[in-house]
């Protein structure tokens, strides 16, 4: 019999952890809800500390993982049933239609020209549109089309029909019915990650309300060659470039009040990196970062703000801080306290560094395979101390964000730890 | 004449691109669709550190009229540390070019990320320009600038300049391990002493293959000094790469020691 | 599962060339004229077969290669289409499954480099893929089948090091089913928590804490313990080290296993000469705080204040020590609840712990040495009387930070914990460093005060400074040993700070812990684990298998001068006992840094030889025929 193991959740943790299995000759099957796999970090432009592009490193592991011999990657799925224990779980896994043969697609993209209906585009952060018939990005894996079917013309009103007569392959299926697969496995990984908070409850930031300020999620796509703006930083009022940037730190998060008491422990960082990289685009954009920590505490990542201030000219102001606007020119007046006494600076455009929190699903998720969240609906840990990653239920282990605020290393880190459990496990119920 | 050739004529560049950056970033180009001039034919390498100075000056003396070398920004080489010795080595290229006489202008290094398309685009446009205005290389019609290309070329394949590039980055960085950490400048500075001189053997021993010349008759092809072209033939004779001819009367000629059938 | 090409030409068999030109849909048609490139195709030397097709990628794309192969007896392949670097491995194994090495494939990319770069220029891109095609052709008329070698892998793991993360990983691995050597240099398992009061997030003692980890790994029969014991040499690459271990003072013995885990932990920064350490009595570091915590030897105290950052972030160390805030806030805490539990035997006296002598590792014999020094060296633990004081809320607790490191769900709440417990927190910067001094028989702090703009003093009764993990000393050592790096202050440099944390750059050894630079206990186990994953997969498979993109050294060129061994960044090459260098092709990743360099011109890479890439960039130069 061969061993088998489902990984839930296609971003860097549940890839790594895909990897690490297959590579040791076990059969891995990858459910991952969207079009396509890699999370969040296909969406960033650069990573720190080291500023290395964040597709290109992570594209050969998505195309690795997609084509390794033992992985099965069941993508645009979720899990909606779970019985019984370690060493044998069946899982109910349904495959949404996604309206297009994925073994017949080549992703040459015709049918997209033709398609009438645009959606905005949530992979790029509603900064633009894609099309009802689309792939989320262009380094998608697998690379083939989906159609948006509460967009779709033909599905809705059954109206156009342009993209089956645009495409020369016949891959697109409007007859397409959602599948519920059974798959058997000996152990589970849940790897689901975290979703960015809408700011716009915190009417004290203006998101929402002021054009000018923005989510660093949308940042991290502006400033992406590939994407909205082909990297060109750009103000929503009057597409005019920044000059003067302040980035808002522990929006929603260390805040008991409103929002989120926790620290996401990503964004001092991100921020700072975001900074550099807008000094990078562009050699007279200066930037101020508010924050209340820096919680620059990695390895690499204290040099890393100091080379920010010495060589990218980062201001870091240590203090709370709101935005208000100057409504003349849109610009984002930024009010902060310094020792006591309040200031305010205009800047040109606002970053604020948003609450990430787990995803909403992840709690039905954790009720079905009898998890605990805690309060704020990461993932728990049975043994919070040498145990990390393993559950109350026996076989099932956790990796990434969805068990609590992680970077990119320490969500890989804990991908391998999970797939190493899940050997483990395997090996002791006898195999 | 002269003008309508010239209107014709488009410059043939090479490209070689490491496959995980520079290669990636071209792809990423054609994905997004950044128009560029169609001049550049690309040869995709692992890395570029693969690019030996040998692979670019033998292309150049084939008549390209301009090399474009492609690798990852410094610290992303898929290779840990390939693309430091490309830099080390291009700069090598360079001074070997300045003495042979082609403008080092052909010859062009480039960081390009898997996600910088659009600045692949910008290079290959910008650089074909470049090499537009320097017109096409004189290599193939110059058979003087094509024996010093063929010098430099012999040049940059001895050993001293090859252990030499070589070793720098550990004399340079690791120099603490032997405890004498070399002062980059000061490096710099003897790899360029040793380029010309190297250069100017290989020089003599190209020129002298086809038939023996004299020291006065080489020092005019070559524009150096006698004493110096003859201090270079002291050490070739030593090595025992050159020989002495037929002294008629007092002017002794040489020529150099072909091994094999190899050159 | 994986298979071998069968090789089906004969070296010195003419080659017969098929070309596959690809019209993508209209992605490539659109812009380029398919049928004349493909008729272009026929004309080229050695080009027997040269067709076009709508998808080459698609099913019948593929079969069209496949019976082409078979048809036309075709022993060098060509796909003129997209990229190499999404497709190749699709029309290799093509190649492969109709009888055909992989490595006589070649591609050319007529898409992404020449169809959707140059949309307007029809003729021009149509020129271009001719060319382009013609330098494949030069390239295919040159290759070589080959043979991608293998390696077996000796399934035992090695893992250095015997606290938390070490035992995590050497755990892990025998829970996996593979023996594992764990080699601890001290005389117990344990590592750095052994030494310490509690651990955060439980009031459970750190002891009885990792007992269970301990007993695990104590009694586990697929590990073989090495108490007392060092690594004195070690020899070989992935999947065949042979290793050497001794006990102090003892034989070295030779073992031979497939993989190693580093995990040697780090140690306390001693914070010689700053704020009154080793000056005043009083001043002590967070470790030896906590031991007498642990020990219950507390003074009566009325306020503490905590110092971060001694000695970290630019100060002596560059880097953030990560754990020490948080190891502060947990003291704190404890400070304001536990209080009572902690105080000692001196207490009955009333009087001040006078310094506590600095050693390169607080342990137990600096609290032994005070004991006996104050003439009770005999009392146990036990013997503390319960001295009751008043309510704990009525000690004072300041800590003095440059920027508090509670990052994360739990240390953020702990961190709010300590303030509703009234602990202060005071921030500080560089231009005003708190200072520590003595007055009248009383320990004093100055600190500046940010609002006020003040400086302002307050007596104290113990100061604790928080210092960051150093790396071990002779890190370096072992550094040399198994040919890794280290990178900043002395800590293992792992192979990709983002993809790969546990992984070093050289295949087959791994890295685990605060060896690696400062973690808690939940990232240092789980960096074990994560060790523990990637060590078992080359044990788990076998083998390893090199793709056929390695270095080849001609011996009767190499002279041996090594300075190829010198540029390798994965430590594929060495002298072999003739002191000729020798590539090992298990390490070796193909990049041609080494080719590149020979002074000798010895190298070439398989696959990438200087004949093969001077042919296909010379073939651009010639004009079309
Ligand atoms: C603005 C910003 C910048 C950042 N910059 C950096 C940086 O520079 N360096 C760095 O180290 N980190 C950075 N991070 C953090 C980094 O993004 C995370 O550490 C990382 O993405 C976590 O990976 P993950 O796999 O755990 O989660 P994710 O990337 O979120 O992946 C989770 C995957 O699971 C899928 N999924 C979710 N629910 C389900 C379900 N129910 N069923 C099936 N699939 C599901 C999702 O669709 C997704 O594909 C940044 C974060 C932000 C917000
Ligand atoms: C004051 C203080 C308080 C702390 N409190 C907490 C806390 O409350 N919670 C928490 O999570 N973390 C805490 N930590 C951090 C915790 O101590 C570390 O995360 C943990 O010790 C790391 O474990 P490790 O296995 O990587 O290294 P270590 O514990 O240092 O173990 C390394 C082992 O390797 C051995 N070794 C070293 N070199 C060699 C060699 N060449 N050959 C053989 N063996 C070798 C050593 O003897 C040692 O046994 C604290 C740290 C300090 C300093
Ligand atoms: S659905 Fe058809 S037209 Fe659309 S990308 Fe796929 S193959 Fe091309
Ligand atoms: S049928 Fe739907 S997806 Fe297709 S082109 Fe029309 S609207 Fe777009
Ligand atoms: S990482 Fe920084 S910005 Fe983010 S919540 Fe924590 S302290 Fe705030
Ligand atoms: S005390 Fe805090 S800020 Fe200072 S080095 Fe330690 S963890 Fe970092
Ligand atoms: S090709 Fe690269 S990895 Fe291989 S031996 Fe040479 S330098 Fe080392
Ligand atoms: S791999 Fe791109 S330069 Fe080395």
């Amino acid at each position: 019999m061969e061993k088998a193991v489902m990984v839930i959740g296609g971003g860097v943790a549940g890839i790594q952890a895909s990897l690490d299995l297959a590579d040791k000759g076990l059969i891995v099957h990858l459910v991952e809800k969207t079009p396509s796999i890699g999370g969040r970090m296909a969406q960033l432009d650069k990573t720190f500390p080291t500023n290395d592009c964040s597709i290109c490193i992570l594209a050969p592991k998505m195309a690795d993982c997609f084509s390794h011999p033992n992985t099965n990657v069941i993508t645009y799925s979720e899990v909606i049933g779970v019985e019984g224990s370690v060493g044998n779980f069946k899982v109910k896994v349904l495959k949404k239609a996604r309206y297009v043969d994925e073994s017949k697609c080549t992703g040459c993209g015709e049918c997209l020209e033709k398609c009438p209906s645009k959606v905005v585009n949530d992979w790029e952060m509603g900064l633009t549109t894609r099309k009802a018939i689309y792939i989320p990005f262009m380094q998608a894996v697998p690379r083939v089309m989906t159609i948006d079917k509460e967009h779709c013309l033909k599905l809705t009103k059954d109206k156009c029909g342009n993209c089956m007569k645009a495409c020369k392959r016949g891959a697109i299926n409007y007859e397409m019915k959602d599948q519920v697969l059974e798959v058997e496995v000996a152990a589970i990984i849940v790897a689901t990650g975290f979703d960015v908070w809408d700011p716009t409850p915190s009417t004290e930031y203006g998101y929402g309300r002021y054009p000018n300020v923005f989510t660093a999620m949308e940042y991290e796509r502006m400033i992406n060659a590939a994407g909205p703006t082909h990297g060109h930083i750009q103000r929503r009022s009057d597409k005019e470039r920044p000059r003067k940037m302040a980035f808002i730190q522990c929006v929603g998060s260390r805040n008991p009040q409103v929002g989120h008491p926790y620290c996401c422990a990503v964004c001092c960082m991100h921020a700072t990196k975001e900074s550099m990289l807008a000094r990078e685009h562009y050699d007279d954009i200066e930037s101020t970062i508010f924050y209340k920590d820096m919680r620059a505490c990695s390895k690499g990542f204290y040099e890393y703000v100091e080379r920010a201030k010495r060589d990218y000219g980062v201001r870091y102001i240590n203090s709370d801080a709101t935005v208000q606007e100057n409504a003349d020119k849109h610009n984002p007046i930024v009010v902060y306290d310094v020792g006591g006494r309040q200031q305010s600076e205009e800047f040109d455009l606002v970053v604020l560094a948003t609450t990430l929190v787990p995803k909403k699903e992840t709690a039905e998720l954790a009720k079905l395979l009898g998890l605990k969240v805690d309060e704020f609906g990461f993932l728990e840990s049975s043994d919070r101390i040498l145990g990390p990653g393993r559950t109350v239920k026996p076989g099932i282990y956790l990796a990434g964000y969805a068990a609590g605020p992680a970077d990119i290393p320490e969500s890989v880190a804990q991908g391998s730890s999970a797939a190493a459990k899940a050997v483990e496990a395997i090996a002791q119920a006898g195999g | 004449m002269a003008e309508a050739s010239q209107a014709q004529w488009e410059p043939k560049i090479i490209g070689f691109l490491c496959n995980w950056c520079s290669y990636a970033g071209a792809d990423l180009c054609g994905v997004s669709r950044y128009q560029y001039p169609t001049n550049v034919r690309a040869v995709r390498v692992m890395c570029s550190t693969r690019i030996s100075p040998h692979l670019v000056l033998d292309i150049l003396k084939a008549g390209a009229d301009g090399v474009l070398l492609g690798g990852c920004h410094i610290g992303d080489c898929h290779y840990i540390s390939g693309n430091y010795y490309t830099e080390k080595r291009v700069r090598l290229m360079k001074r070997l070019l300045e003495e042979s006489g082609v403008e080092p202008e052909r010859l062009r290094l480039e960081w390009v990320s898997a996600s910088e398309g659009e600045k692949f685009s910008k290079i290959v446009t910008d650089f074909t320009e470049q090499v537009r205005k320097l017109g096409p290389s004189k290599v193939k019609k110059d058979e003087k600038l094509r024996s010093r290309v063929a010098a430099a070329d012999d040049a940059s394949e001895t050993f001293r300049l090859k252990a030499l590039v070589g070793r720098e980055l550990n004399l340079v960085n690791k120099g603490n391990v032997y405890n004498n950490k070399l002062d980059p400048a000061e490096l710099d500075r003897i790899i360029d002493s040793a380029t010309e001189e190297e250069f100017e053997r290989s020089l003599i021993l190209e020129l002298s293959m086809s038939k023996p010349r004299s020291v006065k008759e080489l020092g005019e092809i070559m524009e150096v000094p006698t004493d110096k072209v003859l201090r270079h033939i002291v050490a070739l004779r030593q090595k025992n790469m050159i020989a002495m001819e037929h002294p008629e009367g007092f002017t002794p000629t040489y020529k150099t020691i072909v091994i094999g059938g190899e050159q | 599962m994986i298979h071998m090409a069968e090789t089906k030409v004969n070296e010195s068999e003419k080659p017969r060339i098929g070309v596959f030109v690809c019209s993508c849909g209209s992605n490539i048609g659109g812009f380029v004229d398919v049928p004349s490139v493909a008729d272009y195709a026929k004309t080229l030397p050695d080009v027997v077969y040269a067709t076009q097709n709508m998808y080459t990628c698609a099913e019948d794309g593929l079969s069209n290669i496949r019976e082409a192969i078979r048809k036309h007896n075709l022993n060098r392949v060509i796909v003129a289409s997209c990229t190499p670097r999404t497709h190749a491995p699709l029309f290799q194994a093509t190649c492969e499954s109709a009888g055909l090495n992989k490595y006589l494939f070649t591609f050319v990319n007529i898409r992404e480099h020449c169809s959707w770069v140059h949309m307007k220029e029809k003729d021009l891109a149509t020129k271009k893929s001719k060319d382009l095609i013609r330098m494949g052709v030069a390239r295919a008329r040159l290759l070589k089948p080959q043979e991608e070698a293998k390696v077996e892998v000796e399934p035992v793991g090695l893992v250095i090091g015997g606290g938390v993360s070490g035992m995590t990983a050497a755990a892990s691995l025998a829970d996996m089913g593979f023996p594992v050597h764990l080699v601890e240099r001290e005389g117990d398992l344990g590592g750095f928590v052994k030494i310490l009061n509690n651990l955060y997030v439980t009031e459970k003692s750190a002891a009885e804490t990792i007992k269970p980890l301990i007993e695990k790994v104590t009694a586990h029969k697929n590990i073989t313990l090495h108490l007392n014991s060092s690594v004195k040499s070690v020899e070989g690459f992935i999947g065949n080290y042979e290793v050497g271990i001794a006990p102090k003072g003892g034989e070295e013995k030779k073992y031979k296993v497939g993989t190693i885990v580093v995990a040697t932990g780090a140690l306390e920064f001693v914070p010689e000469g700053l704020y009154g350490y080793n000056q005043y009595p009083n001043v002590v570091t967070l470790t030896e705080f906590e031991i007498l915590c642990r020990k219950k030897t507390l003074p009566k105290l009325k306020s503490v204040a905590f110092i971060q950052c001694v000695g970290s972030r630019g100060q002596k160390m560059s880097y953030c020590s990560r754990i020490c805030c948080n190891v502060a806030i947990k003291n704190a805490i404890n400070i304001a609840d536990n209080y009572e539990d902690m105080l000692g035997v001196m207490e009955k006296q009333g009087t001040l712990v006078d310094k506590i002598p600095v050693e390169k590792k607080a342990t137990e014999e600096i609290l032994e040495r005070r004991r006996r020094r104050r003439g009770r060296g005999t009392e146990g633990e036990g013997d503390a009387e319960e001295v009751k004081l008043g309510p704990s809320e009525k000690i004072e607790v300041t800590v003095f930070n440059r920027d508090v490191m509670a990052y994360g769900v739990e240390h953020e709440l702990t961190y709010n914990k300590a303030r509703e417990k009234r602990v202060k927190f005071n921030r500080y910067t560089l231009d005003h460093l708190p200072k520590v001094f003595m007055e009248d028989n009383q320990l004093k702090v100055t600190y500046f005060h940010e609002t006020l703009k003040l400086e302002r003093t307050m007596p104290v009764d113990m100061v604790v400074l928080s210092t960051p993990l150093v790396a071990q000393p002779d890190a370096g050592d072992l550094s040399k040993m198994l040919k890794v790096p280290l990178g900043q202050e002395g800590f293992f440099l792992e192979a990709h700070v983002k993809l790969r944390p546990v992984d070093f750059a050289t295949d087959g050894i791994y890295v685990a812990g605060t060896c690696k630079g400062p973690a808690d206990i939940t990232e240092a186990v789980t960096q074990g684990a994560a060790a523990a994953s990637r060590a078992a997969t080359p044990m788990a498979k076998g083998y390893v298998q090199a793709e056929a993109l390695s270095s080849v050294v001609d011996e009767t060129k190499c002279t041996g001068c090594g300075t190829c061994i010198e540029v390798c960044p994965y430590g594929a090459l060495r002298k072999n006992e003739k002191g000729i260098a020798e590539v090992i092709v298990a390490a070796c990743k193909g990049c041609g840094c080494c080719g590149a360099t020979c002074p000798e011109g010895a190298i070439t890479m398989t696959n990438y030889t200087d004949a093969q890439l001077l042919a296909e960039a010379k073939a651009a130069l010639q004009e079309e025929v």
